[in-house]
């Protein structure tokens, strides 16, 4: 393998990553998302109690995390690049952990207090599941990224 | 791996923004090499080569402890 061709191997593996992204305005505008589902979400628990409401808000948090997780930064060099892969590797193994970890905790110790039956126990829901992968995402890249400044 | 990053770009009286735009990464990026909290890729490394008008081994070094190993055979 030649020089060059090594250069553009390693250019299109990078180039695969950047296939999956949208553009930079995309963030705002999943922040923006978010922003308007929390209010709504907010809202609708003290005063309107809608469960319609509620569940559009809830799945609009999810869909902006999303946005905000998937669009490109500024400039989406080889380092953003790899602070994203790890990123979404400790989103993986600290959703799992949590899933499984917090829920029966939290449970146990509720019930412990109470002193109600194990049959109370309550399983994580898919919303819950998925705002913990994309928030521990989120949050974790933009920790990586102020690390590396 | 050590990296004498920060001394080529001295050589060249170039800031962190400058040497970042004309090889096409972000100044993080530079900045995070020359702490050596990220190692580049290969086509970051002979972009600086090219760069520098040095080989790559001129500038990034292995650690000891990355040496490889003798051939016990």
């Amino acid at each position: 393998m030649n020089l060059k061709s090594f250069i553009e191997c390693e250019r299109k593996s990078l180039e695969k990553m950047k296939r999956y992204q949208l553009p930079n305005r995309f963030k705002k505008i999943g922040i923006g998302i978010i922003i308007i589902s929390l209010v709504t979400f907010l809202v609708n628990k003290f005063s309107i109690e809608n469960i319609d409401l509620k569940l559009t808000a809830k799945y609009g948090i999810l869909v902006g995390l999303l946005l905000v997780s998937i669009s490109k930064e500024k400039i989406e060099d080889e380092l953003i690049t790899s602070l994203r892969m790890q990123s979404y590797t400790f989103a993986f193994i600290a959703g799992v952990i949590i899933t499984l970890l917090t829920n029966p905790l939290f449970n146990y110790i509720a019930n412990i207090i109470s002193q109600k039956q194990q049959e109370n126990f309550q399983e994580v829901g898919d919303w819950e599941i998925l705002w913990i992968l994309l928030s521990v995402q989120v949050f974790y890249f933009e920790f990586l990224k102020r690390m590396n400044k | 791996m050590k990296n004498r990053l920060k001394i080529e770009r001295a050589i060249l009286d170039l800031t962190q923004d400058e040497l970042a735009n004309k090889i096409g990464v972000s100044r993080q990026t530079i900045s995070s090499i020359e702490k050596n909290r990220y190692v580049p890729s290969t086509v970051l490394a002979l972009k600086l080569s090219l760069l520098f008008e040095k080989p790559v081994n001129d500038f990034f070094e292995l650690e000891d402890s990355e040496m490889p190993m003798p051939n016990t055979v």
